[in-house]
């Protein structure tokens, strides 16, 4: 056995491995960046060892400098977590040269399954079936009917090229082919100039299946279940779970046969996941797609519901021991199920959100698991992916488990950052995924439906408003000197009491005004606008618990609960009965007259890097040209002048990190000269 | 005498449930009510069509403006909001000015802001008084002065009694003149009209702001400019903010609208030099034991009822602590030191008529506080000197002056609210008005005047008996009565605490229950002054 592992990753994944080690007394060895120098996965290791700057590709995936490490560490092994390196034969194979045992299968495993066609070809080599059809150049409508029959309906006709949808037909029947061929021709041409067709089976409501492996280097191998992971948005996972509510026995055990079989074909060893694709309505008839040849995300639900350790198995067999558990030792006990913690917007596109991690409080409980890396104090960028945690729901029966994950995502608490917590709290609320009437284009139907009925668009609740009210007045009170009835903030007047009035932003940057008059123990709290509502506050304790957060006990218009808020800057965030709400001050309004000369201020609408400035100084822009360029996430945004005159200021060069709402650059107004 | 101190805490002998509370709290409280309802309608201003008007232009009411320049949720201590009730056809709310100590950036502040929807903000005679009222809180208190300029100027019909005398309209600029030079700040905004005299006002500040497109500053209108030159120019081009921002240099800020100026202003008075230091020492505040509410029911209704004024001092000061100083002499006088929101104060406070003992035990009360920099709390319910042959032999004339003395010379902040009567020269000894106390303050159901009407009714007609008499004239019980009820009337409405507050005899007329954050307020704007030198050492009397 190993007596110190490298784990090359970061993230919640090197926190989880950790644990697994220091369990099996092993030392642990991270790796960091510039960007992760306070990170938890930093603190948690035994040793931690710099490894490059904030990008990935000189830092987390430079090979050299990664096993550079490993040696300078004295590891015998290298975990690679998931993403990264994990899936990379190069870095398996300089691994093998170093002389350092890589946590995973054979290199030649990696490289076929990294390879779409040859693992394709494995798959049906081994009998395992993959999505049929026919892709051949320049078919002919003859060709297309021909391959229709030998795949089988109903059938998805689409144009070679482009995407999108366009020129895409589902035919169900022999009968409607031709014309469908005909229609889907014209329309691809008309698009994209191109008429050829393919032809593939159209799977009725996909839902995506997959199985957790497990192989020693002895030729023993078993399987662990399956996981279903149907609920993704935009081919990511959100909400994952074991077992797929969808599989009868009979099924169950021929998708795990099918995928030892895939597993054998490649020699594999270690751990591993094969992932099929079903139609909702052929639950016996599944697909092959692909095989993921290290550790998933998702791991954990199959580990709550097996009680097997997977990265232990991971070790022992990378270190060379026969598996420790039979086919027959697996036993299934319960429902796990998984969601996804992610520093994304739902309001917003799910733009990443990235900031800093003001107060973190993970769900604890019965059942409960979390897996996270979020730490008070430290920032999460946009540089790596943005998941920040996962929290994991084991119960009796798969009811229980949504039920205990739904409690526990309303007990997370992380202020500082926005993260997609309320979206996955509504998919759980969901009646499709309460009944695990489950399909990969569900996420996407409940998203449709959330942005038409503007849930996004929604004032903050009155006891959202409470919190951010009570805690204000608490903090100015808290901040003063304390030593003159002017310190005491309750808007004291002769007559009438003032209001104390605060204007916020909604998600969708829709002003509200809401105005408190009062005291942080009694007060009464408006939200101006029609309807105008009102409600009585009481604040029975408002505890600091840093200097910036605070704990409330809150009885709003009669009902008492507790919140815990956080001050940052003006901006205010709120825990409230599970829900955690970012309110941002509306900025002051300025200025009746569009011709007049006051300052342009160009802000980002997002934290991001800037890669372009195209500006400086002096220089004369029109309104809506491009100044700077912020990437995000890979995505490039370009921040426009508001007005049309003279770049007074430009506050950021290339290369800087910059924060919401930052103020990159200021416009001032072109003033037509009429003095004398 | 801080914590818990049961020697000096009070223990109330009141009982909340007894037939004469629970009447006189009724009675208060419906004294109350009048109180709030008439500061809520002086609140609103001018004509509802007017202050539309004024907000449809993009402005800001001025307690909007207010609101908007001082501290988020920061008490504002506004002086006589019921200024000029009963004047001029009550059209002029407020006297059309508002006045208050503020905090901005953390900086206690006099504001003085127009309200242009009173008669265009032009300047009647108690607006003029209370503009100069305000300055004279900013003087002798240090603050730094914000006026939020929209008025026309004088109020013209009535020229003769704002504009030539000493204390009149020019006095504003001889005091913004004083006070600059005493390093007191003095700061405009420009956020509408500032016309004639009125451009004097941010002309004679330090630093000014205006808005663009809407504030003005000339010194003759467009009108009179025809009228003068026959020049043809409008407001904006005469006065703008855009001409004085870039042109004469008239203002050193232009601002997008009240908002934005407010926000520049509010960086000015952070840009300060930092005010002198406390010049007594402060401690952490705490709240009275006994029951502030209940002070509604330990007052009489009626002011000829006696009651014990310890009662009131337990629910104003902090902890209900207070120490008394000579408990047992000259006991209708109460003397006692206390704290209030964490400020010492030494309280005097009356607790019958005024005897020559209780005249001598106030004027060693009194240097004893100025020595020891003690601010002073005067809580006026006095219907004057004890009057007879005795007293008078004893000297009460020459004790009562020398508590006069005392009261006029002491150099520490002195603070007075009419809790009940102010009569004869009880007012004088008892820091009244003209003695220059800090603030002065009335409860609704106070009352001030030389002497009751009863009192005066009756003096005045011995005096027409006694003519009559030497004329031989007969006077009917009838006629005598018909003689003495409009005297009685008269001084019924003229020592009513509104007919005070109009004419700005007082700073204001307030609730009781907001008596302690009154005084925990004006204490905090007092200790912005240093305090000067004592020139004598105490005198035992």
């Amino acid at each position: 056995m190993f007596d110190t592992v490298l784990v090359a990753n970061r993230g919640e994944i090197a926190v989880r491995v950790f644990s697994t080690l220091r369990r099996m007394g092993i030392q642990s060895v991270a790796i960091f960046s510039d960007e992760d120098v306070d990170a938890r996965h930093v603190r948690e290791a035994d040793l931690a060892l710099h490894v490059g700057p904030a990008s990935a590709r000189e830092s987390y995936l430079n090979i050299e400098r990664v096993i550079e490490a490993a040696i300078a560490a004295k590891a015998q092994a290298i975990h690679p977590g998931y993403g990264f390196l994990s899936e990379n034969a190069t870095f398996v194979r300089a691994c093998e040269q170093a002389g350092l045992t890589f946590i995973g299968p054979s290199v030649e495993a990696v490289e076929i399954m990294g390879d779409k066609i040859r693992a394709k070809t494995a798959a049906v080599a081994a009998g395992v079936a993959v999505v049929p059809g026919r892709a051949e150049p320049a078919m002919s409508d003859e060709d297309l009917v021909e391959a229709a029959t030998e795949v089988g309906y109903p059938v998805l006709v689409k144009p070679s090229a482009g995407g999108g949808g366009k020129g895409m037909r589902v035919v169900t029947s022999f009968e409607n082919l031709r014309a469908s061929i005909v229609s889907a021709r014209r329309e691809a041409f008309a698009s994209f100039g191109d008429e050829t067709l393919f032809i593939e089976r159209y799977l009725t409501r996909p839902r995506h299946l997959e199985v957790q492996i497990l192989a020693d280097h002895h030729g023993q191998a078993i399987h662990l279940g399956e996981r279903e992971c149907s609920l993704q948005r935009r081919h990511q996972k959100v909400i994952e779970e074991a077992p797929s509510p969808f599989l009868d026995d009979v099924t169950r055990r021929s998708l795990c046969d099918a995928a030892l079989r895939v597993g054998r074909a490649v020699e594999y060893r270690g751990v591993g996941t094969v992932e099929f694709i079903v139609s909702s309505e052929r639950p016996d008839e599944f697909f092959f797609m692909e095989m993921n040849t290290r550790l998933q995300v998702e791991h954990p639900v199959t580990e709550m519901v097996t009680g097997v350790d997977l990265v232990e198995q991971q070790v022992r067999v990378a270190a060379g021991e026969p598996l420790g558990l039979r086919q027959g030792d697996v036993r299934l006990r319960g429902h796990a199920v998984e969601a996804r913690l992610y520093a994304e917007d739902p309001s917003r596109g799910f733009l990443p959100s990235g900031g800093e991690l003001l107060f973190v409080k993970e769900a604890r409980g019965e059942g409960v698991r979390v897996d996270s890396a979020m730490l008070a104090g430290t920032r999460v960028g946009t540089t790596y992916d943005p998941l920040l945690a996962k929290i994991i729901a084991l119960g009796s029966e798969r009811v229980e488990a949504l039920a205990r994950l739904d409690r526990a995502l309303a007990e997370s608490i992380t202020l500082g950052v926005v993260t997609n917590t309320s979206f996955l709290r509504t998919l759980l609320a969901n009646a499709d995924v309460r009944s695990g009437d489950l399909d990969t284009l569900l996420v996407e139907r409940v998203l449709e439906v959330s942005n038409a009925d503007e849930t996004f668009d929604e004032a903050p609740s009155m006891d959202v408003l409470a919190g951010l009210a009570v805690t204000r007045l608490f903090q100015l009170e808290e901040s003063s000197s304390r030593r003159s009835r002017f310190d005491v903030p309750d808007g004291w007047r002769v007559g009438d009491h003032a209001a104390t009035r605060w204007m916020l932003l909604t998600n969708r940057d829709a002003a509200v005004e809401v105005s408190v008059v009062g005291n942080w123990r009694e007060a009464t709290v408006s939200l101006a606008g029609a309807p105008s509502t009102s409600a009585s506050v009481r604040c029975f304790q408002c505890r600091a618990l840093d200097e910036r957060t605070y704990e409330l006990l809150v009885s709003v218009a009669g009902r008492t609960s507790r919140m815990v808020v956080a001050l940052e800057g003006r901006r205010t965030w709120v825990w409230a009965n599970g829900v955690t709400t970012l309110l941002r001050p509306a900025p002051p309004t300025r200025g009746r007259d569009e011709r007049d000369d006051r300052d342009g201020e160009v802000r980002s609408p997002m934290p991001g890097v800037v890669i372009e400035v195209s500006v400086a100084p002096g220089d004369e822009v029109e309104r809506g040209d491009a100044m700077v360029v912020v990437e995000a996430m890979k995505m490039e945004h370009a921040l426009y002048a508001p007005l049309a005159g003279v770049v007074t200021e430009v506050s950021v060069s290339v290369g800087d990190q910059i924060v919401v709402d930052q103020v990159v650059a200021l416009v001032g107004a072109a003033f037509e000269a009429s003095s004398p | 005498m801080s914590g818990v101190d049961e020697d000096v805490t009070f223990v109330s002998r009141v009982d909340p449930r007894s037939a004469s509370f629970v009447e006189n709290r009724a009675h208060q409280e419906s004294l109350v009510q009048e109180l709030r309802e008439r500061l809520s309608v002086a609140a609103q201003g001018g004509p509802a069509a007017t202050r539309e008007r004024h907000v449809a232009r993009g402005k800001l009411l001025p307690r909007g403006r207010v609101e908007a320049l001082v501290d988020p949720a920061s008490p504002f201590l506004e002086l006589s909001p019921l200024a000029a009730t009963g004047l001029y056809d009550d059209e002029a709310p407020g006297a059309g000015i508002i006045t208050g100590v503020g905090r901005v950036m953390g900086r206690e502040v006099m504001v003085v802001a127009n309200d242009a929807t009173v008669k265009g903000g032009t300047y009647f005679p108690m607006t003029v008084k209370k503009h100069l009222r305000a300055q004279e809180v900013a003087l002798e208190n240090r603050l730094p002065c914000v006026y939020l300029v929209d008025s026309g100027g004088a109020f013209l019909p009535m020229q003769d009694e704002v504009f030539p005398d000493r204390e009149h309209f020019g006095r504003i600029f001889y005091n913004q003149a004083r006070m600059s030079a005493a390093g007191i700040a003095q700061i405009s905004a420009v956020l509408g009209s500032c016309t004639a005299g009125g451009a004097y006002v941010p002309a004679m500040s330090d630093e000014v702001v205006i808005v663009k497109n809407q504030g003005t500053i000339f010194l003759g209108g467009p009108p009179l400019v025809k009228a003068a030159t026959g020049e043809v120019v409008d407001a904006e081009d005469l006065g703008g903010g855009l001409l004085h921002a870039r042109v004469s240099g008239v203002v050193d800020h232009l601002a997008d609208d009240d908002d934005h100026a407010l926000r520049i202003v509010r960086r000015i008075v952070d840009q300060l030099a930092p005010r002198s230091p406390s010049p007594w020492p402060i401690v952490a505040s705490e709240e009275p034991r006994c029951d502030p509410r209940e002070l509604y029911g330990v007052v009489p209704q009626d002011s000829r009822t006696p009651f014990d004024v310890r009662e009131v001092i337990a629910r104003l000061v902090d902890a209900s602590q207070f120490q008394e100083f000579k408990a047992r002499y000259g006991t209708t006088l109460v003397t006692c030191f206390a704290r209030i929101h964490g400020q010492r104060v030494g309280i005097v406070a009356n607790n019958g008529v005024l005897f020559s003992e209780s005249a001598l035990k106030g004027a060693h009360f009194i240097e004893l506080c100025d020595q020891r920099r003690i601010p002073l709390l005067f809580l006026q319910n006095v219907t004057g000197f004890m009057v007879g042959k005795a007293y008078e032999e004893g000297g009460i004339a020459k004790h009562g002056a020398k508590m006069v003395n005392a009261v006029a010379c002491a150099r520490v902040p002195k603070l007075t609210v009419v809790i009940g009567g102010s009569f004869g020269a009880g007012n004088y000894s008892m820091c009244g008005r003209a003695y220059s106390p800090r603030f002065l303050w009335m409860w609704p159901g106070a009352r001030i005047s030389v002497m009751g009407g009863d009192q005066a009714a009756a003096v005045l007609a011995s005096v027409r008996r006694d003519q009559l008499e030497s004329r031989d004239e007969s006077w009917s019980q009838e006629d005598e009565e018909s003689f003495k009820a409009p005297i009685r009337e008269r001084y019924e409405e003229q020592g009513n605490a509104y007919y005070s507050t109009a004419r700005l005899w007082d700073d204001g007329v307030i609730d009781p229950l907001d008596t302690r954050t009154v005084i925990g307020l004006a204490l905090s704007a007092c200790a912005n002054a240093p305090l000067g030198d004592v020139a004598y050492g105490v005198f035992r009397m």
